[in-house]
Protein backbone atom coordinates (compact mmCIF):
# COMPACT_ATOMS: atom_id res chain seq x y z
CA UNK A 1 0.00 0.00 0.00
CA UNK A 2 1.20 3.85 -0.42
CA UNK A 3 1.60 6.01 2.13
CA UNK A 4 -0.43 8.08 1.00
CA UNK A 5 -0.24 11.71 -0.54
CA UNK A 6 2.76 14.10 0.39
CA UNK A 7 2.29 16.82 -1.91
CA UNK A 8 0.06 18.59 -4.42
CA UNK A 9 0.19 20.31 -7.52
CA UNK A 10 -2.62 23.47 -8.57
CA UNK A 11 -2.73 24.56 -11.90
CA UNK A 12 -3.66 28.28 -11.41
CA UNK A 13 -4.37 30.69 -14.12
CA UNK A 14 -1.19 32.96 -12.54
CA UNK A 15 1.20 29.81 -11.94
CA UNK A 16 1.63 26.84 -10.79
CA UNK A 17 1.38 25.77 -7.09
CA UNK A 18 2.90 23.23 -4.88
CA UNK A 19 1.21 22.47 -1.77
CA UNK A 20 2.60 19.69 0.95
CA UNK A 21 -0.38 17.44 2.81
CA UNK A 22 0.38 18.10 6.15
CA UNK A 23 -2.41 15.82 7.59
CA UNK A 24 -2.65 12.60 6.13
CA UNK A 25 -6.65 11.95 4.98
CA UNK A 26 -8.43 8.84 5.58
CA UNK A 27 -8.45 7.23 2.34
CA UNK A 28 -11.63 5.21 3.54
CA UNK A 29 -13.49 8.01 4.91
CA UNK A 30 -12.78 10.29 1.92
CA UNK A 31 -16.65 10.33 1.04
CA UNK A 32 -17.91 10.69 4.59
CA UNK A 33 -19.35 13.61 5.57
CA UNK A 34 -16.90 14.94 8.27
CA UNK A 35 -13.91 14.84 5.44
CA UNK A 36 -16.22 16.65 2.97
CA UNK A 37 -17.18 19.09 5.30
CA UNK A 38 -13.49 19.57 6.40
CA UNK A 39 -12.87 20.22 2.53
CA UNK A 40 -15.64 23.11 2.54
CA UNK A 41 -14.55 24.79 6.05
CA UNK A 42 -11.31 26.80 5.02
CA UNK A 43 -10.22 26.64 9.24
CA UNK A 44 -10.19 22.82 8.73
CA UNK A 45 -8.78 22.59 5.52
CA UNK A 46 -6.11 24.94 5.91
CA UNK A 47 -4.94 22.46 8.21
CA UNK A 48 -4.79 19.88 5.99
CA UNK A 49 -2.35 21.85 3.18
CA UNK A 50 -0.30 24.02 3.47
CA UNK A 51 1.66 26.09 0.20
CA UNK A 52 5.36 25.25 -0.28
CA UNK A 53 5.97 26.94 -2.94
CA UNK A 54 4.43 29.04 -6.12
CA UNK A 55 5.83 29.75 -9.78
CA UNK A 56 3.83 32.62 -10.94
CA UNK A 57 3.67 32.39 -14.89
CA UNK A 58 6.06 35.47 -16.75
CA UNK A 59 3.89 37.16 -18.78
CA UNK A 60 0.46 36.49 -20.49
CA UNK A 61 1.93 34.32 -23.61
CA UNK A 62 4.11 32.43 -20.64
CA UNK A 63 0.90 31.43 -19.59
CA UNK A 64 -0.87 30.67 -22.82
CA UNK A 65 1.72 28.53 -23.48
CA UNK A 66 1.62 26.64 -20.09
CA UNK A 67 -1.95 26.33 -20.40
CA UNK A 68 -1.95 24.54 -23.69
CA UNK A 69 0.81 21.96 -22.15
CA UNK A 70 -1.31 21.57 -19.34
CA UNK A 71 -4.36 20.67 -21.65
CA UNK A 72 -2.68 18.30 -23.42
CA UNK A 73 -0.92 16.55 -20.18
CA UNK A 74 2.62 17.86 -21.15
CA UNK A 75 5.26 18.50 -18.60
CA UNK A 76 6.49 22.41 -19.24
CA UNK A 77 10.13 23.50 -18.19
CA UNK A 78 8.42 26.06 -15.80
CA UNK A 79 6.44 23.25 -13.94
CA UNK A 80 9.44 20.87 -13.95
CA UNK A 81 11.73 23.41 -12.34
CA UNK A 82 9.22 24.00 -10.22
CA UNK A 83 9.12 20.26 -8.86
CA UNK A 84 12.83 19.71 -9.14
CA UNK A 85 13.23 22.85 -6.92
CA UNK A 86 10.84 22.36 -4.34
CA UNK A 87 10.67 18.30 -3.73
CA UNK A 88 12.54 16.40 -1.44
CA UNK A 89 15.50 14.37 -3.27
CA UNK A 90 14.36 11.06 -3.46
CA UNK A 91 15.70 8.55 -1.36
CA UNK A 92 15.61 4.80 -1.86
CA UNK A 93 13.56 4.43 1.46
CA UNK A 94 11.11 7.03 1.07
CA UNK A 95 9.55 7.56 -2.24
CA UNK A 96 7.70 11.20 -3.03
CA UNK A 97 3.88 10.74 -4.03
CA UNK A 98 2.70 14.05 -5.64
CA UNK A 99 -1.00 14.47 -6.08
CA UNK A 100 -2.11 15.01 -9.75
CA UNK A 101 -5.47 15.78 -11.21
CA UNK A 102 -4.87 14.62 -14.65
CA UNK A 103 -3.50 11.06 -15.29
CA UNK A 104 -1.96 12.22 -18.65
CA UNK A 105 -0.13 15.01 -16.94
CA UNK A 106 0.91 12.34 -13.64
CA UNK A 107 2.20 10.15 -16.17
CA UNK A 108 4.14 12.65 -17.81
CA UNK A 109 5.66 13.76 -14.40
CA UNK A 110 7.03 10.34 -13.44
CA UNK A 111 8.82 10.21 -16.91
CA UNK A 112 10.85 13.75 -17.07
CA UNK A 113 11.39 13.66 -13.05
CA UNK A 114 12.54 10.27 -11.69
CA UNK A 115 11.31 8.54 -8.28
CA UNK A 116 8.50 10.85 -7.44
CA UNK A 117 5.35 8.72 -7.51
CA UNK A 118 2.13 10.53 -8.87
CA UNK A 119 -1.71 10.03 -7.50
CA UNK A 120 -4.52 11.14 -9.21
CA UNK A 121 -7.17 8.83 -6.68
CA UNK A 122 -10.30 10.30 -5.59
CA UNK A 123 -8.49 11.43 -2.40
CA UNK A 124 -6.30 13.52 -4.63
CA UNK A 125 -9.47 15.25 -6.66
CA UNK A 126 -10.88 15.80 -3.16
CA UNK A 127 -8.42 17.59 -1.74
CA UNK A 128 -7.63 19.71 -4.97
CA UNK A 129 -11.26 20.70 -4.60
CA UNK A 130 -10.54 22.32 -1.37
CA UNK A 131 -7.69 23.85 -2.86
CA UNK A 132 -10.06 24.93 -6.08
CA UNK A 133 -12.59 26.67 -3.57
CA UNK A 134 -10.35 28.42 -1.33
CA UNK A 135 -8.14 29.29 -3.79
CA UNK A 136 -6.89 33.00 -3.27
CA UNK A 137 -6.80 32.05 0.35
CA UNK A 138 -4.44 29.38 0.26
CA UNK A 139 -2.39 31.49 -1.89
CA UNK A 140 -1.16 34.13 0.12
CA UNK A 141 -0.05 36.64 -2.28
CA UNK A 142 -2.83 36.78 -4.49
CA UNK A 143 -5.74 39.20 -3.68
CA UNK A 144 -9.51 38.79 -3.68
CA UNK A 145 -10.45 38.51 -7.33
CA UNK A 146 -7.01 38.16 -8.95
CA UNK A 147 -7.91 34.21 -9.96
CA UNK A 148 -11.13 35.63 -12.24
CA UNK A 149 -9.10 37.93 -13.50
CA UNK A 150 -6.44 35.56 -14.73
CA UNK A 151 -8.88 33.11 -15.56
CA UNK A 152 -10.69 35.97 -17.78
CA UNK A 153 -7.72 37.16 -19.71
CA UNK A 154 -6.74 32.98 -20.43
CA UNK A 155 -9.86 31.70 -21.12
CA UNK A 156 -9.58 34.43 -24.31
CA UNK A 157 -6.26 33.51 -24.69
CA UNK A 158 -6.64 30.42 -25.13
CA UNK A 159 -10.38 30.21 -26.74
CA UNK A 160 -9.04 32.57 -29.65
CA UNK A 161 -5.78 30.39 -30.16
CA UNK A 162 -8.11 27.56 -30.80
CA UNK A 163 -10.23 29.16 -33.47
CA UNK A 164 -7.46 30.84 -35.13
CA UNK A 165 -5.36 28.18 -35.55
CA UNK A 166 -7.95 25.41 -36.29
CA UNK A 167 -8.71 23.71 -39.36
CA UNK A 168 -12.33 24.37 -39.11
CA UNK A 169 -11.49 27.99 -39.99
CA UNK A 170 -12.52 28.57 -43.06
CA UNK A 171 -16.36 27.84 -42.82
CA UNK A 172 -18.05 27.21 -46.43
CA UNK A 173 -19.08 30.30 -47.58
CA UNK A 174 -21.66 30.02 -50.19
CA UNK A 175 -21.26 32.53 -52.91
CA UNK B 1 -42.02 52.08 -33.73
CA UNK B 2 -44.86 50.13 -34.79
CA UNK B 3 -44.93 46.21 -34.61
CA UNK B 4 -43.46 44.88 -31.38
CA UNK B 5 -43.23 45.99 -27.92
CA UNK B 6 -42.08 49.31 -27.19
CA UNK B 7 -40.93 50.66 -23.96
CA UNK B 8 -41.77 53.94 -22.63
CA UNK B 9 -44.47 54.13 -19.99
CA UNK B 10 -46.72 51.49 -21.43
CA UNK B 11 -44.54 48.48 -19.72
CA UNK B 12 -44.41 48.01 -16.03
CA UNK B 13 -41.30 45.73 -14.81
CA UNK B 14 -41.81 43.42 -12.19
CA UNK B 15 -39.21 41.40 -10.37
CA UNK B 16 -40.00 37.12 -11.17
CA UNK B 17 -40.24 34.52 -8.40
CA UNK B 18 -36.49 34.11 -9.72
CA UNK B 19 -34.17 36.64 -8.19
CA UNK B 20 -32.77 38.25 -11.62
CA UNK B 21 -35.37 37.45 -13.92
CA UNK B 22 -38.42 39.74 -14.84
CA UNK B 23 -41.66 40.11 -16.20
CA UNK B 24 -42.64 43.05 -18.59
CA UNK B 25 -45.86 43.84 -18.32
CA UNK B 26 -47.23 45.48 -21.59
CA UNK B 27 -49.71 44.59 -23.94
CA UNK B 28 -48.04 40.98 -23.13
CA UNK B 29 -46.52 40.06 -20.82
CA UNK B 30 -42.68 38.93 -21.58
CA UNK B 31 -39.55 37.16 -19.95
CA UNK B 32 -36.79 39.92 -19.58
CA UNK B 33 -33.51 40.56 -18.42
CA UNK B 34 -31.59 43.32 -17.27
CA UNK B 35 -29.51 44.21 -19.61
CA UNK B 36 -25.72 44.31 -18.25
CA UNK B 37 -24.08 46.29 -21.49
CA UNK B 38 -27.12 48.97 -22.54
CA UNK B 39 -27.83 50.16 -25.94
CA UNK B 40 -26.81 46.83 -27.44
CA UNK B 41 -28.27 43.81 -28.69
CA UNK B 42 -26.80 40.66 -28.68
CA UNK B 43 -28.67 38.44 -31.23
CA UNK B 44 -31.17 41.03 -32.53
CA UNK B 45 -33.62 40.42 -29.60
CA UNK B 46 -35.57 43.29 -28.76
CA UNK B 47 -34.65 46.01 -25.66
CA UNK B 48 -37.38 47.49 -23.57
CA UNK B 49 -35.67 50.82 -21.55
CA UNK B 50 -37.88 51.62 -18.65
CA UNK B 51 -37.47 55.17 -16.79
CA UNK B 52 -36.60 54.57 -12.99
CA UNK B 53 -37.94 58.04 -10.62
CA UNK B 54 -35.22 59.22 -8.96
CA UNK B 55 -34.38 57.98 -5.77
CA UNK B 56 -34.18 61.46 -3.39
CA UNK B 57 -35.88 64.32 -4.42
CA UNK B 58 -33.34 66.25 -5.80
CA UNK B 59 -31.92 62.91 -8.20
CA UNK B 60 -32.68 62.65 -12.00
CA UNK B 61 -34.70 59.79 -12.88
CA UNK B 62 -32.78 57.24 -14.99
CA UNK B 63 -33.09 54.53 -17.62
CA UNK B 64 -32.55 50.69 -17.32
CA UNK B 65 -32.95 48.74 -19.63
CA UNK B 66 -34.00 44.97 -20.28
CA UNK B 67 -33.80 42.64 -23.05
CA UNK B 68 -36.65 40.38 -24.14
CA UNK B 69 -36.23 35.98 -23.08
CA UNK B 70 -37.68 34.34 -25.72
CA UNK B 71 -38.57 30.89 -24.45
CA UNK B 72 -38.70 29.70 -28.03
CA UNK B 73 -35.02 30.41 -28.50
CA UNK B 74 -33.63 29.48 -25.13
CA UNK B 75 -34.62 26.37 -22.93
CA UNK B 76 -33.48 28.05 -19.60
CA UNK B 77 -36.39 30.20 -20.17
CA UNK B 78 -38.65 27.98 -21.48
CA UNK B 79 -38.41 25.91 -18.35
CA UNK B 80 -38.87 29.49 -15.90
CA UNK B 81 -42.00 29.71 -17.91
CA UNK B 82 -43.14 26.47 -17.71
CA UNK B 83 -42.17 26.72 -14.01
CA UNK B 84 -39.56 25.65 -12.62
CA UNK B 85 -39.44 25.53 -8.49
CA UNK B 86 -35.90 26.42 -8.88
CA UNK B 87 -33.02 27.57 -11.64
CA UNK B 88 -29.97 27.99 -8.84
CA UNK B 89 -29.10 30.90 -11.49
CA UNK B 90 -29.53 34.25 -9.62
CA UNK B 91 -27.13 37.31 -8.86
CA UNK B 92 -23.81 36.53 -8.00
CA UNK B 93 -23.60 33.03 -8.44
CA UNK B 94 -20.75 31.43 -10.69
CA UNK B 95 -22.45 29.23 -13.32
CA UNK B 96 -20.29 26.60 -15.50
CA UNK B 97 -22.32 26.36 -19.02
CA UNK B 98 -21.28 23.65 -21.07
CA UNK B 99 -22.75 23.73 -24.33
CA UNK B 100 -22.70 27.74 -24.71
CA UNK B 101 -23.18 28.08 -28.72
CA UNK B 102 -23.00 31.08 -30.05
CA UNK B 103 -24.14 32.35 -26.52
CA UNK B 104 -27.75 33.45 -26.92
CA UNK B 105 -28.56 31.98 -23.64
CA UNK B 106 -25.54 32.21 -22.33
CA UNK B 107 -25.91 36.14 -23.20
CA UNK B 108 -29.15 36.07 -20.77
CA UNK B 109 -27.58 34.19 -17.73
CA UNK B 110 -24.70 36.93 -18.06
CA UNK B 111 -27.65 39.13 -16.92
CA UNK B 112 -28.88 37.29 -14.39
CA UNK B 113 -25.89 36.76 -12.68
CA UNK B 114 -24.54 40.20 -12.82
CA UNK B 115 -21.17 42.30 -12.39
CA UNK B 116 -20.56 39.86 -9.15
CA UNK B 117 -21.14 36.38 -11.42
CA UNK B 118 -19.20 34.15 -13.63
CA UNK B 119 -20.39 32.05 -15.95
CA UNK B 120 -17.73 29.88 -17.34
CA UNK B 121 -19.24 29.17 -21.12
CA UNK B 122 -17.68 26.08 -22.91
CA UNK B 123 -18.04 25.43 -26.39
CA UNK B 124 -16.28 22.50 -28.87
CA UNK B 125 -17.73 24.08 -32.31
CA UNK B 126 -15.14 26.61 -33.39
CA UNK B 127 -17.95 28.33 -35.15
CA UNK B 128 -20.19 29.18 -32.78
CA UNK B 129 -17.04 29.64 -30.83
CA UNK B 130 -15.96 32.38 -32.67
CA UNK B 131 -19.49 34.35 -31.78
CA UNK B 132 -19.11 33.25 -28.16
CA UNK B 133 -15.79 34.78 -27.85
CA UNK B 134 -16.82 38.47 -29.96
CA UNK B 135 -20.07 38.52 -27.43
CA UNK B 136 -17.54 37.16 -24.52
CA UNK B 137 -15.67 40.45 -25.02
CA UNK B 138 -18.42 42.85 -24.00
CA UNK B 139 -19.35 41.39 -21.74
CA UNK B 140 -16.43 40.62 -18.93
CA UNK B 141 -18.63 38.13 -16.31
CA UNK B 142 -18.46 35.48 -19.57
CA UNK B 143 -15.36 33.43 -19.62
CA UNK B 144 -15.57 31.84 -22.51
CA UNK B 145 -13.92 28.32 -23.28
CA UNK B 146 -13.56 26.67 -26.80
CA UNK B 147 -12.99 23.18 -25.76
CA UNK B 148 -14.84 19.49 -25.95
CA UNK B 149 -16.84 19.18 -22.64
CA UNK B 150 -15.92 15.83 -22.67
CA UNK B 151 -12.23 16.55 -20.90
CA UNK B 152 -12.83 18.91 -18.17
CA UNK B 153 -9.25 18.23 -17.44
CA UNK B 154 -7.84 20.40 -20.32
CA UNK B 155 -9.63 23.49 -19.38
CA UNK B 156 -9.25 23.01 -15.58
CA UNK B 157 -6.69 25.94 -15.12
CA UNK B 158 -9.61 28.28 -16.23
CA UNK B 159 -12.42 27.43 -14.22
CA UNK B 160 -12.91 28.18 -10.42
CA UNK B 161 -15.48 26.54 -8.17
CA UNK B 162 -19.05 27.02 -9.67
CA UNK B 163 -22.33 27.08 -7.89
CA UNK B 164 -24.16 25.99 -10.68
CA UNK B 165 -23.71 23.58 -14.03
CA UNK B 166 -25.74 23.96 -17.00
CA UNK B 167 -25.86 21.54 -19.41
CA UNK B 168 -27.61 22.04 -22.92
CA UNK B 169 -24.90 19.60 -24.76
CA UNK B 170 -27.16 17.57 -26.12
CA UNK B 171 -25.19 14.48 -26.50
CA UNK B 172 -25.75 10.65 -25.88
CA UNK B 173 -23.15 10.08 -23.16
CA UNK B 174 -24.27 13.76 -21.86
CA UNK B 175 -24.91 12.78 -18.20
CA UNK B 176 -21.07 11.60 -17.94
CA UNK B 177 -20.18 14.74 -19.97
CA UNK B 178 -22.24 16.57 -16.80
CA UNK B 179 -21.10 14.03 -14.18
CA UNK B 180 -17.21 14.28 -15.25
CA UNK B 181 -17.49 18.44 -14.99
CA UNK B 182 -19.39 18.43 -11.66
CA UNK B 183 -16.84 16.11 -10.13
CA UNK B 184 -14.20 18.81 -10.90
CA UNK B 185 -15.13 22.12 -10.72
CA UNK B 186 -19.37 22.06 -8.73
CA UNK B 187 -19.26 22.93 -5.10
CA UNK B 188 -21.10 20.12 -3.22
CA UNK B 189 -24.59 20.88 -2.63
CA UNK B 190 -24.78 23.03 -6.03
CA UNK B 191 -27.23 22.90 -8.50
CA UNK B 192 -27.83 20.88 -12.07
CA UNK B 193 -29.73 22.36 -14.08
CA UNK B 194 -29.68 19.72 -17.56
CA UNK B 195 -31.92 20.22 -20.73
CA UNK B 196 -32.51 16.96 -22.36
CA UNK B 197 -33.05 16.59 -25.59
CA UNK B 198 -34.81 12.54 -26.15
CA UNK B 199 -34.10 12.14 -29.58
CA UNK B 200 -30.34 13.23 -28.78
CA UNK B 201 -29.92 10.70 -26.39
CA UNK B 202 -31.62 7.77 -28.13
CA UNK B 203 -34.43 8.23 -31.03
CA UNK B 204 -35.78 4.37 -30.75
CA UNK B 205 -37.83 4.81 -27.43
CA UNK B 206 -39.99 7.31 -26.53
CA UNK B 207 -39.11 10.56 -24.63
CA UNK B 208 -40.33 9.71 -21.10
CA UNK B 209 -38.31 6.48 -21.13
CA UNK B 210 -35.01 8.28 -21.88
CA UNK B 211 -36.10 10.94 -19.51
CA UNK B 212 -36.02 8.45 -16.69
CA UNK B 213 -33.28 6.29 -17.75
CA UNK B 214 -30.77 10.15 -17.65
CA UNK B 215 -32.38 10.56 -14.47
CA UNK B 216 -31.22 7.40 -13.19
CA UNK B 217 -27.64 8.13 -14.36
CA UNK B 218 -27.28 10.92 -12.66
CA UNK B 219 -28.49 9.72 -8.82
CA UNK B 220 -25.63 7.29 -9.67
CA UNK B 221 -23.26 10.04 -10.35
CA UNK B 222 -24.20 11.90 -7.11
CA UNK B 223 -26.75 14.32 -8.58
CA UNK B 224 -29.94 13.96 -6.44
CA UNK B 225 -32.80 14.79 -8.73
CA UNK B 226 -35.80 17.66 -7.64
CA UNK B 227 -37.32 18.62 -10.86
CA UNK B 228 -38.57 17.26 -14.13
CA UNK B 229 -40.07 19.93 -16.13
CA UNK B 230 -41.24 18.85 -20.29
CA UNK B 231 -40.81 21.61 -22.51
CA UNK B 232 -44.22 22.21 -23.98
CA UNK B 233 -45.19 23.84 -25.73
CA UNK B 234 -42.00 25.47 -26.78
CA UNK B 235 -40.12 22.20 -27.54
CA UNK B 236 -41.17 19.11 -28.11
CA UNK B 237 -39.54 16.04 -26.55
CA UNK B 238 -37.69 18.21 -23.87
CA UNK B 239 -37.37 18.33 -20.71
CA UNK B 240 -35.42 20.14 -18.13
CA UNK B 241 -34.27 18.18 -14.69
CA UNK B 242 -33.16 19.76 -11.64
CA UNK B 243 -30.66 18.37 -9.14
CA UNK B 244 -28.75 19.12 -6.61
CA UNK B 245 -25.25 17.58 -6.38
CA UNK B 246 -24.04 15.72 -2.83
CA UNK B 247 -20.88 15.13 -3.43
CA UNK B 248 -20.83 13.71 0.36
CA UNK B 249 -22.61 10.21 0.46
CA UNK B 250 -24.53 9.90 3.62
Amino acid sequence: MSSGVQYLLFEEPTGYALFEVTLQPETIGSRLNEVQEAATDLAKFGKLVKLVSFAPFKGAAHALENANDVAEGTVNDHLKDLLELNLPKRSKKKKIVLGVSDIKLASGIKESLKGIECDTSEVVQDLLRGIRLHGTKLLKQLQEGDIERAQLGLGHAYSRSKVQFSVQKNDNHII
Amino acid sequence: ARGGPKGGSKVIIEPHRHAGVFIARGKEDMLVTRNLTPGESVYGEKRIAVDVPAATPDGVPTKVEYRVWNPFRSKLAAGIMGGLDEVYITPGKKVLYLGAASGTSVSHVSDVVGPEGIVYAVEFSHRSGRDLITMAKKRPNIIPIIEDARHPQKYRMLVGMVDVVFADVAQPDQARIIALNSHMFLKDQGGVVISIKANCIDSTVDAETVFASEVQKLRKERVKPQEQLTLEPYERDHCIVVGKYQRSSK
